[in-house]
Protein backbone atom coordinates (compact mmCIF):
# COMPACT_ATOMS: atom_id res chain seq x y z
CA UNK A 1 0.00 0.00 0.00
CA UNK A 2 1.29 3.45 -0.90
CA UNK A 3 2.64 5.53 2.03
CA UNK A 4 3.15 2.29 3.96
CA UNK A 5 5.22 -0.29 2.05
CA UNK A 6 8.09 2.06 1.23
CA UNK A 7 8.56 2.73 4.95
CA UNK A 8 8.98 -0.97 5.77
CA UNK A 9 12.00 -1.67 3.54
CA UNK A 10 14.27 -4.06 5.47
CA UNK A 11 17.44 -3.19 3.53
CA UNK A 12 16.99 0.52 4.25
CA UNK A 13 16.29 -0.37 7.87
CA UNK A 14 19.63 -2.12 8.16
CA UNK A 15 21.37 0.93 6.67
CA UNK A 16 19.72 3.21 9.24
CA UNK A 17 20.56 0.77 12.05
CA UNK A 18 24.20 0.88 10.92
CA UNK A 19 24.18 4.69 11.00
CA UNK A 20 22.76 4.60 14.52
CA UNK A 21 25.53 2.25 15.67
CA UNK A 22 28.11 4.57 14.05
CA UNK A 23 26.58 7.63 15.77
CA UNK A 24 26.43 6.57 19.42
CA UNK A 25 29.37 7.23 21.69
CA UNK A 26 30.72 4.21 23.54
CA UNK A 27 30.24 4.38 27.29
CA UNK A 28 27.34 6.83 27.06
CA UNK A 29 23.79 5.68 27.86
CA UNK A 30 20.87 7.09 25.87
CA UNK A 31 17.28 6.96 27.13
CA UNK A 32 14.70 8.10 24.62
CA UNK A 33 10.96 8.22 25.32
CA UNK A 34 8.50 7.52 22.52
CA UNK A 35 5.49 9.50 23.71
CA UNK A 36 2.84 7.85 21.59
CA UNK A 37 1.40 4.37 22.10
CA UNK A 38 1.24 3.90 18.35
CA UNK A 39 5.03 4.17 18.27
CA UNK A 40 5.34 1.58 21.07
CA UNK A 41 3.20 -0.79 19.04
CA UNK A 42 5.33 -0.35 15.90
CA UNK A 43 8.59 -0.77 17.81
CA UNK A 44 7.59 -4.21 19.10
CA UNK A 45 5.65 -5.35 16.08
CA UNK A 46 8.69 -4.80 13.84
CA UNK A 47 11.44 -5.45 16.38
CA UNK A 48 12.86 -1.94 15.96
CA UNK A 49 14.53 -2.01 19.39
CA UNK A 50 16.47 -5.17 18.45
CA UNK A 51 18.28 -3.11 15.80
CA UNK A 52 19.51 -0.59 18.37
CA UNK A 53 22.83 -0.72 20.24
CA UNK A 54 22.68 -1.90 23.87
CA UNK A 55 23.29 1.61 25.21
CA UNK A 56 20.21 3.04 23.47
CA UNK A 57 17.05 2.38 25.48
CA UNK A 58 13.52 3.22 24.39
CA UNK A 59 11.19 4.24 27.22
CA UNK A 60 7.45 4.10 26.66
CA UNK A 61 5.44 7.22 27.33
CA UNK A 62 1.89 8.13 28.36
CA UNK A 63 0.44 8.54 24.88
CA UNK A 64 -2.04 5.67 24.79
CA UNK A 65 -5.52 7.13 25.20
CA UNK A 66 -6.97 3.96 26.66
CA UNK A 67 -4.14 3.48 29.16
CA UNK A 68 -4.49 6.87 30.81
CA UNK A 69 -8.23 6.64 31.60
CA UNK A 70 -8.68 6.40 35.39
CA UNK A 71 -10.88 3.61 36.72
CA UNK A 72 -13.42 6.03 38.13
CA UNK A 73 -14.30 7.39 34.68
CA UNK A 74 -14.96 3.83 33.49
CA UNK A 75 -17.30 3.32 36.46
CA UNK A 76 -19.03 6.60 35.55
CA UNK A 77 -19.44 5.31 31.99
CA UNK A 78 -20.89 2.03 33.25
CA UNK A 79 -23.38 3.96 35.40
CA UNK A 80 -24.59 5.89 32.34
CA UNK A 81 -24.73 2.68 30.27
CA UNK A 82 -27.12 1.17 32.85
CA UNK A 83 -29.57 4.10 32.67
CA UNK A 84 -32.80 2.67 31.17
CA UNK A 85 -33.21 3.55 27.50
CA UNK A 86 -29.56 4.41 26.92
CA UNK A 87 -27.51 3.02 24.06
CA UNK A 88 -23.90 3.49 25.15
CA UNK A 89 -21.34 3.61 22.33
CA UNK A 90 -17.57 3.44 22.54
CA UNK A 91 -14.43 2.31 20.75
CA UNK A 92 -13.76 -1.41 21.08
CA UNK A 93 -10.82 -1.27 23.45
CA UNK A 94 -12.74 0.83 25.94
CA UNK A 95 -15.18 -2.05 26.43
CA UNK A 96 -12.44 -4.11 28.09
CA UNK A 97 -10.94 -1.46 30.39
CA UNK A 98 -11.60 -2.49 33.98
CA UNK A 99 -13.25 -0.01 36.32
CA UNK A 100 -13.73 -0.62 40.01
CA UNK A 101 -16.80 -2.74 39.27
CA UNK A 102 -16.02 -4.55 36.05
CA UNK A 103 -15.88 -3.45 32.42
CA UNK A 104 -18.37 -2.09 29.91
CA UNK A 105 -18.34 -5.60 28.42
CA UNK A 106 -19.49 -6.93 31.81
CA UNK A 107 -22.18 -4.23 31.86
CA UNK A 108 -23.31 -5.42 28.41
CA UNK A 109 -23.47 -8.98 29.72
CA UNK A 110 -25.66 -7.71 32.57
CA UNK A 111 -28.11 -6.18 30.11
CA UNK A 112 -26.81 -2.69 29.33
CA UNK A 113 -26.98 -1.79 25.63
CA UNK A 114 -23.29 -1.14 24.96
CA UNK A 115 -22.22 -0.99 21.32
CA UNK A 116 -18.81 -0.75 19.70
CA UNK A 117 -18.31 1.92 17.05
CA UNK A 118 -15.38 2.79 14.82
CA UNK A 119 -16.03 6.51 14.83
CA UNK A 120 -18.31 8.96 16.64
CA UNK A 121 -20.14 9.42 13.32
CA UNK A 122 -21.34 5.80 13.71
CA UNK A 123 -22.71 6.73 17.14
CA UNK A 124 -24.59 9.69 15.63
CA UNK A 125 -26.06 7.38 12.98
CA UNK A 126 -27.28 5.05 15.74
CA UNK A 127 -28.94 8.08 17.39
CA UNK A 128 -30.72 8.99 14.15
CA UNK A 129 -31.91 5.40 13.74
CA UNK A 130 -33.17 5.18 17.34
CA UNK A 131 -34.99 8.47 18.01
CA UNK A 132 -36.75 7.02 21.07
CA UNK A 133 -33.47 6.08 22.78
CA UNK A 134 -30.71 8.19 24.35
CA UNK A 135 -27.42 7.52 22.56
CA UNK A 136 -24.23 8.41 24.42
CA UNK A 137 -20.75 8.39 22.89
CA UNK A 138 -17.85 7.65 25.27
CA UNK A 139 -15.21 9.97 23.82
CA UNK A 140 -11.58 9.19 24.61
CA UNK A 141 -8.32 10.17 23.01
CA UNK A 142 -5.83 12.94 22.43
CA UNK A 143 -5.92 15.71 19.81
CA UNK A 144 -6.03 12.97 17.17
CA UNK A 145 -9.52 11.73 18.01
CA UNK A 146 -10.93 14.93 19.53
CA UNK A 147 -11.51 16.55 16.08
CA UNK A 148 -13.62 13.57 15.05
CA UNK A 149 -15.77 13.98 18.17
CA UNK A 150 -15.94 17.74 17.64
CA UNK A 151 -17.07 17.48 14.01
CA UNK A 152 -19.68 14.88 14.98
CA UNK A 153 -21.03 17.17 17.72
CA UNK A 154 -21.19 20.04 15.22
CA UNK A 155 -23.24 17.82 12.91
CA UNK A 156 -25.49 16.69 15.76
CA UNK A 157 -26.13 20.30 16.76
CA UNK A 158 -26.70 21.50 13.20
CA UNK A 159 -29.13 18.74 12.31
CA UNK A 160 -30.76 18.73 15.75
CA UNK A 161 -30.37 15.16 17.01
CA UNK A 162 -31.72 15.70 20.54
CA UNK A 163 -31.14 12.11 21.70
CA UNK A 164 -27.35 12.22 21.10
CA UNK A 165 -24.81 13.23 23.74
CA UNK A 166 -21.11 12.89 24.45
CA UNK A 167 -19.32 11.78 27.63
CA UNK A 168 -16.02 13.54 26.99
CA UNK A 169 -12.77 12.15 28.31
CA UNK A 170 -10.59 13.81 25.71
CA UNK A 171 -7.15 14.85 26.88
CA UNK A 172 -4.29 16.95 25.56
CA UNK A 173 -0.71 15.79 25.22
CA UNK A 174 1.36 18.76 26.39
CA UNK A 175 0.31 18.95 30.09
CA UNK A 176 1.23 15.29 30.89
CA UNK A 177 4.57 15.75 29.11
CA UNK A 178 5.28 18.76 31.29
CA UNK A 179 4.20 16.76 34.36
CA UNK A 180 6.53 13.94 33.35
CA UNK A 181 9.43 16.32 32.83
CA UNK A 182 8.83 17.73 36.32
CA UNK A 183 8.86 14.21 37.80
CA UNK A 184 11.95 13.79 40.01
CA UNK A 185 12.47 10.10 39.21
CA UNK A 186 12.54 10.62 35.45
CA UNK A 187 15.82 10.17 33.58
CA UNK A 188 15.44 10.88 29.88
CA UNK A 189 17.74 12.24 27.19
CA UNK A 190 15.22 12.97 24.45
CA UNK A 191 11.76 12.42 23.01
CA UNK A 192 10.20 10.90 19.93
CA UNK A 193 7.21 13.19 19.52
CA UNK A 194 3.68 12.08 18.59
CA UNK A 195 3.18 12.20 14.83
CA UNK A 196 -0.57 12.27 14.48
CA UNK A 197 -1.25 14.60 17.40
CA UNK A 198 1.15 16.92 15.59
CA UNK A 199 -0.89 16.79 12.38
CA UNK A 200 -3.48 18.66 14.45
CA UNK A 201 -1.44 20.82 16.85
CA UNK A 202 1.72 21.23 14.75
CA UNK A 203 5.31 21.13 15.96
CA UNK A 204 5.35 24.38 17.95
CA UNK A 205 3.62 23.14 21.15
CA UNK A 206 6.64 20.90 21.80
CA UNK A 207 9.18 23.72 21.71
CA UNK A 208 9.02 24.07 25.50
CA UNK A 209 10.83 20.72 25.83
CA UNK A 210 14.16 21.91 24.36
CA UNK A 211 13.61 25.48 25.59
CA UNK A 212 12.72 24.74 29.23
CA UNK A 213 14.19 21.28 29.79
CA UNK A 214 17.07 21.12 27.30
CA UNK A 215 15.97 17.89 25.65
CA UNK A 216 15.65 17.14 21.93
CA UNK A 217 12.33 16.21 20.31
CA UNK A 218 11.85 14.53 16.93
CA UNK A 219 8.26 14.25 15.68
CA UNK A 220 7.99 10.85 14.07
CA UNK A 221 5.87 8.80 11.70
CA UNK A 222 4.59 5.36 12.59
CA UNK A 223 6.31 2.98 10.20
CA UNK A 224 9.48 1.12 11.26
CA UNK A 225 11.77 3.24 9.06
CA UNK A 226 10.20 6.40 10.48
CA UNK A 227 11.07 5.30 14.00
CA UNK A 228 14.61 4.22 13.14
CA UNK A 229 15.22 7.56 11.44
CA UNK A 230 13.74 9.44 14.40
CA UNK A 231 15.96 7.59 16.87
CA UNK A 232 18.90 8.47 14.63
CA UNK A 233 17.86 12.14 14.55
CA UNK A 234 17.52 12.31 18.37
CA UNK A 235 20.95 10.67 18.77
CA UNK A 236 22.51 13.12 16.27
CA UNK A 237 21.18 16.04 18.30
CA UNK A 238 22.59 14.53 21.50
CA UNK A 239 25.97 13.74 19.99
CA UNK A 240 26.23 17.20 18.40
CA UNK A 241 25.07 18.91 21.61
CA UNK A 242 21.98 20.37 19.98
CA UNK A 243 18.43 20.37 21.32
CA UNK A 244 15.51 21.45 19.18
CA UNK A 245 12.21 20.21 17.74
CA UNK A 246 12.79 18.40 14.45
CA UNK A 247 10.09 17.01 12.19
CA UNK A 248 10.85 13.59 10.71
CA UNK A 249 7.19 13.22 9.65
CA UNK A 250 7.11 16.24 7.35
CA UNK A 251 5.15 14.28 4.74
CA UNK A 252 2.13 14.58 7.05
CA UNK A 253 2.89 17.12 9.80
CA UNK A 254 2.88 20.85 8.89
CA UNK A 255 4.63 23.19 11.34
CA UNK A 256 1.32 24.86 12.20
CA UNK A 257 -0.77 21.70 12.34
CA UNK A 258 -4.29 21.76 10.94
CA UNK A 259 -5.85 25.20 11.63
CA UNK A 260 -9.35 23.96 10.71
CA UNK A 261 -9.05 21.16 13.28
CA UNK A 262 -7.78 23.56 15.95
CA UNK A 263 -10.68 25.92 15.20
CA UNK A 264 -13.31 23.19 15.61
CA UNK A 265 -11.67 22.00 18.86
CA UNK A 266 -11.74 25.57 20.14
CA UNK A 267 -15.41 25.89 19.26
CA UNK A 268 -16.66 22.60 20.70
CA UNK A 269 -14.43 22.03 23.72
CA UNK A 270 -12.99 23.93 26.65
CA UNK A 271 -10.26 22.95 29.10
CA UNK A 272 -11.24 21.46 32.44
CA UNK A 273 -9.45 22.95 35.45
CA UNK A 274 -8.17 19.46 36.35
CA UNK A 275 -8.39 15.96 34.94
CA UNK A 276 -7.25 12.72 36.50
CA UNK A 277 -4.75 10.54 34.62
CA UNK A 278 -4.12 6.95 35.44
CA UNK A 279 -0.80 6.69 37.23
CA UNK A 280 -0.07 10.41 36.86
CA UNK A 281 -2.76 11.83 39.14
CA UNK A 282 -4.60 15.11 38.55
CA UNK A 283 -3.02 17.35 35.92
CA UNK A 284 -4.19 20.95 35.45
CA UNK A 285 -5.77 21.97 32.14
CA UNK A 286 -5.21 18.56 30.59
CA UNK A 287 -8.77 17.42 29.88
CA UNK A 288 -11.45 18.68 27.51
CA UNK A 289 -15.14 19.12 28.24
CA UNK A 290 -17.88 20.41 26.00
CA UNK A 291 -18.05 24.20 25.72
CA UNK A 292 -21.05 26.28 26.78
CA UNK A 293 -22.26 26.37 23.19
CA UNK A 294 -22.47 22.57 23.17
CA UNK A 295 -23.74 22.05 26.72
CA UNK A 296 -27.02 20.61 25.39
CA UNK A 297 -25.01 17.64 24.02
CA UNK A 298 -22.97 17.09 27.18
CA UNK A 299 -23.76 13.73 28.76
CA UNK A 300 -22.26 14.94 32.04
CA UNK A 301 -25.05 17.51 32.25
CA UNK A 302 -27.80 15.28 30.82
CA UNK A 303 -27.19 12.31 33.13
CA UNK A 304 -26.33 11.97 36.76
CA UNK A 305 -22.65 11.05 36.76
CA UNK A 306 -21.59 9.42 40.03
CA UNK A 307 -18.09 10.98 39.85
CA UNK A 308 -16.52 7.80 41.12
CA UNK A 309 -12.94 7.91 42.37
CA UNK A 310 -11.18 4.57 42.50
CA UNK A 311 -7.61 3.95 43.57
CA UNK A 312 -5.61 1.87 41.10
CA UNK A 313 -5.24 -1.80 42.15
CA UNK A 314 -2.25 -2.19 44.46
CA UNK A 315 -0.72 -4.96 42.37
CA UNK A 316 -0.88 -2.89 39.18
CA UNK A 317 2.09 -0.70 38.30
CA UNK A 318 0.65 1.00 35.21
CA UNK A 319 1.64 4.36 36.68
CA UNK A 320 5.33 3.49 36.77
CA UNK A 321 5.10 1.93 33.31
CA UNK A 322 3.42 5.09 31.95
CA UNK A 323 6.19 7.24 33.43
CA UNK A 324 8.84 4.93 31.99
CA UNK A 325 10.19 4.21 35.48
CA UNK A 326 9.83 0.44 35.08
CA UNK A 327 9.58 -1.86 32.07
CA UNK A 328 6.34 -3.84 31.70
CA UNK A 329 8.00 -7.14 32.66
CA UNK A 330 9.15 -5.59 35.93
CA UNK A 331 5.51 -5.26 37.09
CA UNK A 332 4.60 -7.94 39.61
CA UNK A 333 1.50 -9.11 37.74
CA UNK A 334 2.77 -8.82 34.12
CA UNK A 335 1.93 -11.92 32.11
CA UNK A 336 0.59 -13.82 35.12
CA UNK A 337 -2.44 -12.23 36.77
CA UNK A 338 -2.52 -9.48 34.11
CA UNK A 339 -2.81 -10.57 30.46
CA UNK A 340 -4.56 -9.07 27.39
CA UNK A 341 -7.39 -11.58 27.89
CA UNK A 342 -7.85 -10.62 31.57
CA UNK A 343 -6.20 -7.25 32.08
CA UNK A 344 -5.81 -5.70 35.52
CA UNK A 345 -4.22 -2.50 34.28
CA UNK A 346 -5.03 -0.35 31.28
CA UNK A 347 -1.57 -0.75 29.72
CA UNK A 348 -2.48 -4.39 29.04
CA UNK A 349 -5.79 -3.54 27.36
CA UNK A 350 -5.05 -1.46 24.33
CA UNK A 351 -2.81 -2.74 21.56
CA UNK A 352 -1.01 0.60 21.97
CA UNK A 353 -0.35 -0.10 25.65
CA UNK A 354 3.25 -0.88 26.52
CA UNK A 355 2.36 -4.02 28.48
CA UNK A 356 0.16 -5.42 25.70
CA UNK A 357 2.89 -4.69 23.14
CA UNK A 358 5.48 -6.52 25.25
CA UNK A 359 3.12 -9.42 25.90
CA UNK A 360 1.81 -9.82 22.35
CA UNK A 361 5.29 -9.74 20.80
CA UNK A 362 6.88 -12.10 23.31
CA UNK A 363 9.04 -9.61 25.22
CA UNK A 364 9.18 -11.51 28.48
CA UNK A 365 12.97 -11.68 28.58
CA UNK A 366 14.81 -9.39 30.93
CA UNK A 367 17.79 -9.05 28.65
CA UNK A 368 17.28 -7.52 25.23
CA UNK A 369 18.81 -9.41 22.36
CA UNK A 370 21.09 -7.01 20.55
CA UNK A 371 22.36 -7.66 17.04
CA UNK B 1 -10.52 -8.02 20.27
CA UNK B 2 -6.87 -7.15 20.40
CA UNK B 3 -5.00 -5.79 17.45
CA UNK B 4 -4.47 -8.96 15.42
CA UNK B 5 -4.60 -7.41 11.95
CA UNK B 6 -1.49 -6.93 9.93
CA UNK B 7 -1.84 -3.26 9.15
CA UNK B 8 -3.60 -1.43 11.95
CA UNK B 9 -5.66 -1.79 15.08
CA UNK B 10 -9.33 -1.95 14.19
CA UNK B 11 -10.68 -1.58 17.68
CA UNK B 12 -9.14 1.41 19.39
CA UNK B 13 -9.55 3.73 16.38
CA UNK B 14 -6.66 5.84 17.61
CA UNK B 15 -4.54 5.05 14.63
CA UNK B 16 -3.91 6.99 11.46
CA UNK B 17 -4.76 5.11 8.29
CA UNK B 18 -3.88 6.39 4.80
CA UNK B 19 -7.06 6.15 2.70
CA UNK B 20 -8.01 7.02 -0.87
CA UNK B 21 -11.08 9.11 -1.65
CA UNK B 22 -13.58 7.22 -3.82
CA UNK B 23 -16.53 9.58 -3.84
CA UNK B 24 -17.23 12.97 -2.25
CA UNK B 25 -20.74 13.54 -0.92
CA UNK B 26 -22.25 17.02 -0.46
CA UNK B 27 -22.42 16.86 3.36
CA UNK B 28 -18.66 16.94 4.00
CA UNK B 29 -18.43 13.16 4.03
CA UNK B 30 -16.47 11.09 1.54
CA UNK B 31 -16.48 7.39 0.81
CA UNK B 32 -12.86 6.29 1.28
CA UNK B 33 -10.97 3.05 0.82
CA UNK B 34 -7.90 1.37 2.30
CA UNK B 35 -6.81 -2.20 1.63
CA UNK B 36 -10.17 -3.02 0.07
CA UNK B 37 -12.17 -1.76 3.07
CA UNK B 38 -14.51 1.18 2.49
CA UNK B 39 -15.84 3.61 5.07
CA UNK B 40 -17.45 7.03 5.40
CA UNK B 41 -14.96 9.70 6.42
CA UNK B 42 -15.55 13.31 7.48
CA UNK B 43 -13.38 15.46 5.21
CA UNK B 44 -14.28 18.91 6.59
CA UNK B 45 -10.74 19.50 7.89
CA UNK B 46 -8.97 18.85 4.58
CA UNK B 47 -11.61 20.23 2.20
CA UNK B 48 -11.84 20.40 -0.70
CA UNK B 49 -10.95 16.84 -1.66
CA UNK B 50 -11.57 15.03 -4.91
CA UNK B 51 -11.77 11.44 -6.05
CA UNK B 52 -8.30 9.88 -6.00
CA UNK B 53 -6.87 12.11 -3.26
CA UNK B 54 -5.03 10.39 -0.40
CA UNK B 55 -5.84 11.41 3.16
CA UNK B 56 -4.77 10.36 6.65
CA UNK B 57 -7.83 9.18 8.57
CA UNK B 58 -8.19 9.04 12.34
CA UNK B 59 -11.38 7.74 13.97
CA UNK B 60 -13.48 8.60 10.94
CA UNK B 61 -12.04 12.04 10.22
CA UNK B 62 -9.39 12.99 7.67
CA UNK B 63 -6.75 14.99 9.55
CA UNK B 64 -4.24 15.58 6.79
CA UNK B 65 -3.89 15.36 3.07
CA UNK B 66 -1.07 13.13 1.82
CA UNK B 67 0.87 14.70 -1.03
Amino acid sequence: MRYVDEYRDAALGRVLAGEIVATVEAGREYKIMEVCGGHTHTIYKYGVDDLLPANVELVHGPGCPVCVIPMGRVDDAIAVAHVPGVIFTCFGDMMRVPGGSGTLLDAKARGADVRMVYSPLDALRIARENPDREVVFFAVGFETTAPSTALTLKRAKAEGTPNFSCFSNHVTIVPPLRALLESPDLRLDGFIGPGHVSTVVGARPFEFIPADYGKPVVISGFEPLDLLQSVYMVLRQLVEGRCEVENQYARVVPADGNPAALAVLEEVFELRPHFEWRGLGFISHSGLKLSEAYAELDAELRFEIPGVRVADPKACQCGEVLKGVIKPWECKVFGTACTPERPIGTCMVSSEGACAAYYNYGRFAREREVV
Amino acid sequence: MSCAGDTHCITCSDEGVPMRVLEVQPDGIARCEADGTESDVMVDLVAPVARGDNVLVHAGVALARLA
